[in-house]
């Protein structure tokens, strides 16, 4: 009989992730009898921070928490106290938000396919190596990513960070001149994105097979992007406001980001959730393409996420190149405000997962208290069930630095952005 | 003719801004564009770097950093050298000597390239300049003058 190992992994620090975190794991008699997900980057106190602050203000502190993803904290405070304000935007408002939201998921999405994930899966240490033995795919992952910055330096006036959203609509309106230029190039993109995502569909993922609940938004008309409704994959749909109801977050002490449930389970987020979720919402030529690549939804392999991502690219991208066809200057980029007193709810799709805010506000308009759920968070619970899973089909009798590699893939996969969600991985494995 | 790209990275956060600088005494020299030379001012370009470089004959990057020397004191690395020094890679930490390796594993490397660091004491934001990273701008950016626009 084969004597079963007792082994102890550490992963001190993750790479290729945002943010600081670990993983411990520990196996005994052939079982794993401890894995967890430490994410130990201090808290970062964002809502702490926002009490007492101006409604004016808060689009641009909220901004700071996320380099990446920007754009998704700024629309998702913008839309809850726009609701509570009772705002309609202008539709030449409601459109840019779309497309200045579609620059960061054009952005984020290439940046960790190419750069962070798809190393992983031609045995590349990093995306330097994969830049060896695949440069002119690298070569177009950086022009899609420098296309996104540039949709957001479009709108707000640089990519990390952008300044252009205010409460009730944009600081200013671009000006028609560059639009052009612009749409030219979302145009000459457009294949390189669909050929994307023929590569992305023919890297070789490893196969998983994974029951789990798909959470996103979804909106009657389209893909959410910056609104919609909560829907998860058993058939709820929920409003952002009843979002306590059905969600819960708890502190677990080896984390300093809050861990999510949904009805006590733990829940997806994120691209492949989305896709799950709202493939009926694609234009019918991306759907076409999806069947044709054989991306069967929904998907119970998260390691798809990465085709995901590239769908969503060619999505986004088509999305922008649409809303900026009639562009021109509106009388007004946004609509006055008078504050009120009551409490803002919104959630949005950030590149990584829903996002949800809720302010309690005073009648000056300034915070009370702030909530704000992003998506790492919520697939905190989800990434260690999914290495339980994961660990198991893959066998832990491996090598530890093989089983270190494949966790490192693992969460690497769900794009985790620990900075927003502390508010990444350091391996320790046990055997005993 | 392929331009000399002069690119000074930097932040508003007092020494911080010595990349930015030394772009502007480089426009007090009459050396930031023109006769092939364009200068420019970036903050984070990460991987964005890479594009950037693509049509240059000679890059000039000009960075702060910190290495426990006195403030003020220049570093020079040349790519053509010796391989890069890249840490683990990740977004938040894909800094200059990663975007360059990058570059130079896909051929898009300029043939000449420079990395001057110029060692800061704080990055403050609201700060002014230290005395000695002062001093060091004004000496690059008449050593870069020399150099890029003679």
């Amino acid at each position: 009989m084969t004597e079963k190992r007792s082994v102890a992994i550490h992963v001190p620090v993750l790479a290729r992730v945002e943010g600081e975190g670990a993983l411990d794991l520990r196996i005994e008699d052939g079982d794993i009898r401890e894995l967890r997900l430490r994410i130990f980057e201090p808290p970062r106190f964002f809502e702490k921070f926002l009490e007492g602050r101006h409604c004016t203000e808060i689009p641009d502190l909220v901004a700071r928490i996320c380099g990446i993803c920007p754009v998704a904290y700024q629309v998702t405070a913008a839309s809850a106290l726009e609701k509570l304000y009772g705002v309609e935007l202008s539709p030449w408002a409601r459109a840019m938000r779309r497309v200045f939201y579609c620059g960061e998921w054009i952005q984020s999405h290439s940046l960790h396919i190419h750069l962070l994930a798809a190393p992983d899966f031609f045995g590349c240490n990093n995306a330097i190596e994969l830049a060896r033995i695949a440069p002119g795919e690298v070569r177009r992952g950086l022009r899609l990513q420098a296309l996104g910055n540039e949709l957001m330096d479009f709108f707000g006036a640089r990519s990390v960070h952008p300044v252009g959203v205010r409460i009730g609509g944009f600081h200013g309106a671009p000006a028609p001149a560059r639009v052009a230029a612009l749409r030219d190039k979302l145009e000459a993109a457009l294949p390189e994105a669909e050929a994307l995502v023929r590569w992305a569909a023919a890297i070789p993922l490893p196969a998983d097979d994974q029951d789990f609940i798909s959470v996103a938004t979804r909106h009657p008309a389209v893909y959410a992007i910056e609104h919609g409704d909560i829907a998860a994959s058993d058939g709820r749909v929920i409003t952002p406001e009843e979002f306590d109801a059905h969600f819960a977050e708890r502190h677990e002490p080896h984390s300093t980001a809050l861990f999510s449930s949904y009805h006590g389970q733990p829940y997806l987020v994120g691209p492949l959730a989305r896709l799950n979720l709202s493939a009926d919402r694609l234009p019918d030529d991306v759907r076409a393409l999806i069947a044709e690549i054989g991306f069967a939804l929904p998907g119970r392999n998260v390691f798809h996420s990465l085709v995901a991502r590239a769908v969503e690219i060619l999505l986004a991208l088509r999305e922008a190149h649409r809303l900026l066809a009639d562009y021109r200057v509106p009388d007004s980029p946004w609509v006055p405000v008078t504050p009120r007193a009551g409490v803002a709810v919104a959630c949005t799709e950030a590149p990584r997962g829903l996002l949800w805010h809720r302010y309690e506000m005073d009648g000056d308009g300034r915070v009370l208290n702030a909530r704000i759920v992003p998506p790492t968070s919520q697939n905190q619970a989800r990434i260690e069930a999914d290495l339980r899973l994961s660990l198991l089909n893959f066998g832990l009798d491996r090598p530890d630095d093989a089983l270190r590699l494949h966790c490192e893939k693992v969460i690497r996969n769900y794009d985790p952005c620990i900075s927003c969600a502390t508010h990444f991985l350091r391996l320790k494995v046990e055997r005993a | 003719m392929k331009p000399v790209r002069i690119l000074g990275i930097g932040s508003p956060s007092g020494d911080d801004q010595a990349g930015w600088l030394v772009i502007d005494a480089l426009h007090a020299l009459g050396c930031a564009n023109g006769k092939g030379v364009v200068a420019g001012k970036l903050d984070r370009p990460g991987a964005g770097l890479v594009a950037l470089l693509e049509d240059a004959e000679h890059a000039i990057l000009v960075d702060a950093m910190q290495s426990g020397a006195p403030p003020g004191t220049l570093h020079c690395v040349n790519p053509a050298d010796g391989p890069l020094p890249v840490a683990e890679l990740s977004s938040h930490g894909f800094g200059v000597l990663a975007a360059l390796a990058l570059a130079q594993a896909l051929g898009s490397l300029p043939r000449r390239v420079e990395v001057y660091g110029i060692e800061i004491a704080s990055a403050q934001p609201g700060d002014a300049v230290s005395a000695p990273v002062r001093s060091a701008i004004h000496a690059l950016a008449g050593r870069i003058a020399v150099t890029a626009c003679a």
